[in-house]
C-alpha cells in the first residue's frame, strides 16, 4: 500500500471529522469560482455600457476575495490540524517516522484540496448562473443569463487554490516536525494566571474609541482635525478604532467581568461565576480574534450599508437634479401624448452676476414660468413677488460651503432675494443649477439672448428609455431622468451586488471563525462540564451558561461592529447628504439575522459536544 | 430505623446479545445513617461501576436504589441532577476542581447552583473551610495549591450542601501519604463528630482501614463484608490485608 492509498483511505474513513474542513474549503472555492465566472462573463461586459468600471470593481473585489479566502482556509486548516494531533501522536508512538507522517499529511491535504476543487467548481458553475441572473436584475438589464462555462475562470481558480493548498500542505508538514511526543502525555494543563485589567489600559481603550467617533462625526469643512491631518484623517480614525476595539476586549471587558465576578450578589447565583470566569480566561486570549471580527463586521456593515444606501437613494438622487423626465433646448418634439404627464415650453435669459470674488452665471425666468414649473413639480405655492424682489434657486446649495445669494443688481436696480430654494426647479443638465426668478415685467426689460426650452414629464419615466434615446438624437442640450436613472442603477447595481456578495462571504467567514473558535473551546471545556454534571448541575443550567458564554463572544464583536458601522455610516450620509436610515437599518437587521443563525448553530453544537462527553463518562 | 441507602438486586450489563458482560450482578446491601463504609475489590471487580450507579452518574440495568424514600434508579435525568445537587456529595481521585475558579468559589458552587443567599453561602464556606484547615487558601486558585489542599477543597465542596451521603472514589489515589492521612483523618472526624455518612471506594488497604465497615466486591458480586467493631485501626488494617490476600486484591501499594 502506498502512502497515497493510505491518505485516501484515511480521508474516507474519517469523513465525518473531515467534513467541517472540507466544507469550508469547498465553500471558499465555490465562492471564488462563482465570482471569477461573473468577472469573466460576457453577459455583463457585453450588456452594460459602464462595463469598464464594473470590470474594475470586480477585479478589485476578486483580489480582496482571494486574500480573504486564503486566510480563511489557513485558519480552518490550523483548526483541523489541532484536532488531529492525537492521531499524529498515535502514529508516532507506533514508530512511524516523522517523514512518513509528514508525507501522509501532505498528500492527504492535497487530496482534500483536489476533491474540494472539483466539488467547488461544479457547485460554483450552478451557483454562478443564479447569481448572474440576480446581478443582471439589480443592474436593470433585460438579458437572459447564458449557461456558459468559463475556462478562464476555471484556470484562475485552479491556480489560486493550488497555491493555497500547497502552502497549507507544507504547513501541515511543518506541524509534524514541531510536534513532540511528550506533548501527548501532558494532558494536564498548567494553570494560567487570571487576567487583571489595568485601569490605564481601560481608560486608554475608552478614550481611543471616543476620539475616533468624535473625529469621524466632525464636519469635514470646519473641523480642526481635518485641517491639521488632511487626508490622513481616515487612517487615524481607523487606527484609533482598531486600537480602541482591541483594548476594549483586552481590558475593558476583563475589567467589567472581574468586577461582576467579585460581586457575590451576582456571581454566587447559579453558574454566573462559572460563566464569568470562563469568559475572563478566554477574552484576553481571544482579544485579537474578536478585534478582527469586529473590524470585519464593521467593514461589511459600513460598505454594504453605504452601497445599499446609495442604491436605495438612486431614484431620489436622480430626481433631485433632474426633476423633469426630459428637458432640452429648442423646438418641441413629438412624443406619444398617451405617456405625457405635463409639458411646458418656456423662455430663459442668462445674466452674469458679480459676486465677492468671481462672477456667477444665472438662468433667468419670469414669475409666470416659475409658477407653471413649480406647479408641475407639486411645490408648495408661494406668494407673488413684490416690486424689487426676486426668487433665487441653487440646486447645489450646501450650507457648509455655498454662499447664499442675498441681492442682485439688474439694470442698476437692487433686487432683494425674497425666497431662496435649494432644490432644482428644472434639469440641472440642461439649464444649470443656478437660477433667479424675476417679475414678468423685469424679464421683458432685460437685455439678453433668449432661448426656448422644453420640459416634459412622462408617466413611469424609468421605463421610457426608447423615447429618451430618440429625443437625445433630435434635441439639443438634452437631459433625461430616464437615462440618468438607468446608468446609475447599472453601475450601482453592480456595486451593490459586489458589496453584498463580499459582505455575505465576510459574514460567513466571521461566523465560521467564531464557530471554530468556540468548538475548540468546547473541546477544552469538556472536562469542566463533566465536573459540573457530576456535582449535580442540571442540563438546563448548563445550557444557560453555554448560551451566555457563547453569546458574549458573539454579541460583543457584533455590537461593537454595529456601532462602528453606525458611526461610519452617519459620517458618510452627512457627507453625501443622503438619508441612509431605512437602508442601513434593513442592512443591519439582515446582517444580525444571519449572524444569529451562526450563534444558534454554535450553541447547539457546543451543547451536543459537552453532553456527549459527559454521558460517555 | 430506616436505612439511609438501600440497594436491592442491582444489575448492570454492558453490550447486547451474546456479548453481554455483567459488570454488576445481584448486588444488595444497606448503609445506615452515620456510617463510614469502604468498598474494596480487585481492578475490574465493578467498584467504580457501583459507585457511579449509586452516585446517579450511571444507571443500573435493573434493581432499585433507595436513598431515603427516593428511588434513584427510576428518576429522569433532570430530577437526578437536582437530587445530586441537593442530597449527594462527591470526592474524586483527580479532585475535579474548576481551575478558573478560586478555592472559595469552587467550594460554594453547589450552594450557588441551589440559589442560596450570599450571606448564608459566605458563612457556610468559612465554617467548612475551617473544618478542613484551608481557611487561609480561600482566595487562591487551584494551580497555586498542593494536591492535598486540592483534595481538601474538593471534600469541602462535597460537604458544603450537607448532603445525605458522600461518595468518595479513590480520594487518596493521587496523594502522598502525609496528605492522604490528613484527608482520611478529616473524613473520619466528620463521620464521628458530625455523623456524616460516607461511602468510599478504594483499593488501598490503608485508606480502607479508616472505615467502620468494608464491602468486598469480586467479579461484579458482593463477596464479603467485614466490620471494624471495637478494633483499633491497626488491627482492622491487618484484617483487611488478610482478606485481600484471599480475594486477590492489590496489596503492593500499602504502607
Amino acid at each position: 500500500m502506498t502512502l497515497f492509498d493510505l491518505a485516501v483511505k484515511n480521508i474516507r474513513r474519517n469523513m465525518k471529522s473531515y467534513s467541517l474542513y472540507i466544507g469550508s474549503t469547498v465553500f471558499s472555492i465555490l465562492i471564488y469560482f462563482t465570482f471569477a465566472t461573473l468577472k469573466y462573463s460576457n453577459d455583463i461586459s457585453g450588456a452594460a455600457e459602464t462595463s469598464k468600471q464594473i470590470q474594475g470593481v470586480m477585479g478589485a473585489a476578486a483580489f480582496v476575495l482571494m486574500i480573504f479566502v486564503a486566510i480563511f482556509i489557513l485558519y480552518s486548516n490550523s483548526f483541523f490540524m489541532k484536532k488531529r494531533k492525537k492521531e499524529v501522536a498515535l502514529y508516532s508512538l507506533l514508530g512511524v517516522r516523522k517523514r512518513s507522517i509528514g508525507f501522509l499529511m501532505f498528500f492527504e491535504n492535497m487530496v482534500i484540496g483536489l476533491l474540494s476543487l472539483i466539488i467547488g467548481v461544479v457547485l460554483g458553475f450552478l451557483l454562478s448562473r443564479a447569481l448572474l441572473s440576480i446581478l443582471l436584475k439589480l443592474m436593470g438589464l433585460d438579458v437572459v443569463a447564458g449557461f456558459t462555462f468559463s475556462t478562464s475562470a476555471l484556470i484562475n481558480t485552479v491556480i489560486v487554490f493550488f497555491i493555497i493548498f500547497l502552502v497549507t500542505s507544507l504547513m501541515g508538514y511543518r506541524v509534524i516536525y514541531r510536534f513532540k511526543l511528550i506533548d501527548l502525555f501532558h494532558a494536564e494543563k498548567k494553570g494560567e494566571e487570571v487576567p487583571k485589567a489595568r485601569i490605564v489600559t481601560v481608560f486608554l481603550g475608552v478614550l481611543a474609541l471616543a476620539a475616533a467617533y468624535v473625529i469621524a462625526l466632525q464636519d469635514l469643512m470646519d473641523s480642526e482635525v481635518w485641517r491639521v491631518l488632511g487626508l490622513a484623517t481616515p487612517i487615524v480614525i481607523i487606527a484609533l478604532t482598531v486600537i480602541g476595539s482591541y483594548l476594549l476586549f483586552h481590558s475593558v471587558l476583563v475589567y467589567v467581568l472581574s468586577a461582576l465576578k467579585r460581586n457575590p450578589h451576582w456571581a454566587w447565583k447559579g453558574l454566573h461565576m462559572m460563566t464569568a470566569s470562563q469568559l475572563l480566561y478566554r477574552i484576553r486570549g481571544n482579544a485579537k480574534t474578536l478585534t478582527i471580527i469586529t473590524v470585519l463586521s464593521a467593514t461589511t456593515i459600513t460598505s454594504g450599508g453605504a452601497v445599499f444606501g446609495v442604491y436605495y437613494n438612486a431614484e431620489k438622487n436622480v430626481e433631485m437634479y433632474t426633476p423633469y423626465t426630459y428637458m432640452w433646448e429648442g423646438d418641441p418634439q413629438t412624443i406619444d401624448p398617451a405617456i405625457i404627464e405635463s409639458e411646458v415650453s418656456f423662455n430663459s435669459k442668462m445674466i452674469r452676476v458679480p459676486l465677492a470674488s468671481y462672477e456667477m452665471e444665472y438662468a433667468v425666468i419670469d414669475e409666470t414660468t416659475y409658477h407653471t414649473l413649480a406647479k408641475n413639480l407639486k411645490w408648495p405655492e408661494v406668494q407673488k413677488l413684490q416690486e424689487s424682489e426676486i426668487f433665487a434657486i441653487d440646486a447645489y446649495y450646501d450650507e457648509r460651503w455655498s454662499d447664499k445669494l442675498e441681492s442682485v443688481i439688474i439694470n442698476d436696480t437692487d433686487y432683494k432675494v425674497a425666497k431662496f430654494f435649494d432644490q432644482a426647479l428644472f434639469n440641472v443638465g440642461t439649464l444649470g443649477a443656478n437660477a433667479i426668478v424675476v417679475p414678468d415685467q423685469l424679464y421683458e426689460e432685460m437685455d439678453s439672448d433668449e432661448k426656448l426650452l422644453q420640459a416634459v414629464n412622462v408617466i413611469d419615466y424609468k421605463k421610457q428609455i426608447e423615447v429618451s434615446n430618440e429625443l437625445a438624437e433630435a434635441a439639443e442640450n438634452f437631459s433625461s431622468a430616464t437615462a440618468d436613472y438607468n446608468s446609475s442603477i447599472e453601475s450601482l447595481g453592480a456595486l451593490l451586488f459586489v458589496g453584498s456578495f463580499l459582505g455575505l462571504v465576510f459574514l460567513v467567514a466571521t461566523g465560521s471563525i467564531i464557530f471554530f473558535k468556540m468548538m475548540t473551546e468546547a473541546e477544552e471545556d469538556k472536562a469542566k462540564y463533566a465536573i459540573l454534571h457530576k456535582i449535580g448541575v442540571s442540563n438546563k443550567d448548563m445550557k444557560r451558561t453555554i448560551r451566555g458564554q457563547v453569546g458574549v463572544i458573539f454579541i460583543a464583536p457584533l455590537l461593537l461592529g454595529l456601532i462602528h458601522g453606525g458611526v461610519a455610516l452617519t459620517a458618510t450620509s452627512n457627507l453625501l447628504m443622503m438619508d441612509f436610515l431605512v437602508p442601513v437599518v434593513i442592512w443591519m437587521v439582515a446582517y444580525t439575522l444571519i449572524y444569529a443563525v451562526y450563534y444558534i448553530a454554535t450553541v447547539h453544537n457546543f451543547n451536543k459536544l459537552i453532553r456527549r462527553s459527559y454521558l460517555e463518562g | 430505623m430506616e436505612p439511609l441507602l438501600l440497594v436491592k438486586n442491582v444489575e448492570k450489563a454492558y453490550g447486547k446479545g451474546v456479548n453481554v458482560f455483567n459488570a454488576l450482578e445481584n448486588i444488595s446491601f444497606e448503609i445506615d445513617h452515620g456510617e463510614f463504609v469502604g468498598v474494596m475489590g480487585p481492578s475490574g471487580a465493578g467498584k467504580s461501576t457501583l459507585l457511579n450507579i449509586l452516585a446517579t452518574i450511571d444507571t443500573p440495568t435493573s434493581g432499585d436504589i433507595l436513598i431515603g424514600t427516593d428511588n434513584i434508579a427510576k428518576m429522569d435525568e433532570e430530577k437526578l441532577a437536582d437530587f445530586r445537587r441537593d442530597h449527594l456529595g462527591f470526592i474524586f481521585q483527580d479532585y475535579n476542581l474548576l481551575d478558573s475558579l478560586t478555592v472559595r468559589e469552587n467550594i460554594l458552587l453547589p450552594l450557588a447552583i441551589a440559589k442560596k443567599k450570599p450571606a448564608v453561602i459566605k458563612e457556610r464556606v468559612e465554617e467548612i473551610a475551617a473544618t478542613f484547615g484551608i481557611s487561609n487558601l480561600l482566595d487562591k486558585y487551584p494551580y497555586q495549591i498542593s494536591g492535598g489542599q486540592k483534595q481538601r477543597t474538593a471534600a469541602s465542596r462535597a460537604l458544603i450542601s450537607k448532603p445525605k451521603i458522600i461518595f468518595a472514589d479513590e480520594p487518596t489515589g493521587a496523594l502522598d501519604s502525609k496528605s492522604a492521612t490528613d484527608l482520611l483523618e478529616s473524613m473520619s472526624s466528620l463521620n464521628e463528630k458530625h455523623e456524616a455518612t460516607i461511602m468510599m471506594v478504594t483499593h488501598d488497604a490503608y485508606a480502607a482501614s479508616f472505615c467502620r465497615r468494608i464491602l468486598f466486591i469480586k467479579d461484579g458480586q458482593l463477596s464479603k463484608e467485614i466490620l471494624r467493631g471495637r478494633k483499633t485501626r491497626k488491627e482492622f488494617f491487618q484484617m483487611i490485608l488478610d482478606e485481600l490476600s484471599q480475594v486477590g486484591g492489590e496489596t503492593n501499594d500499602v504502607i
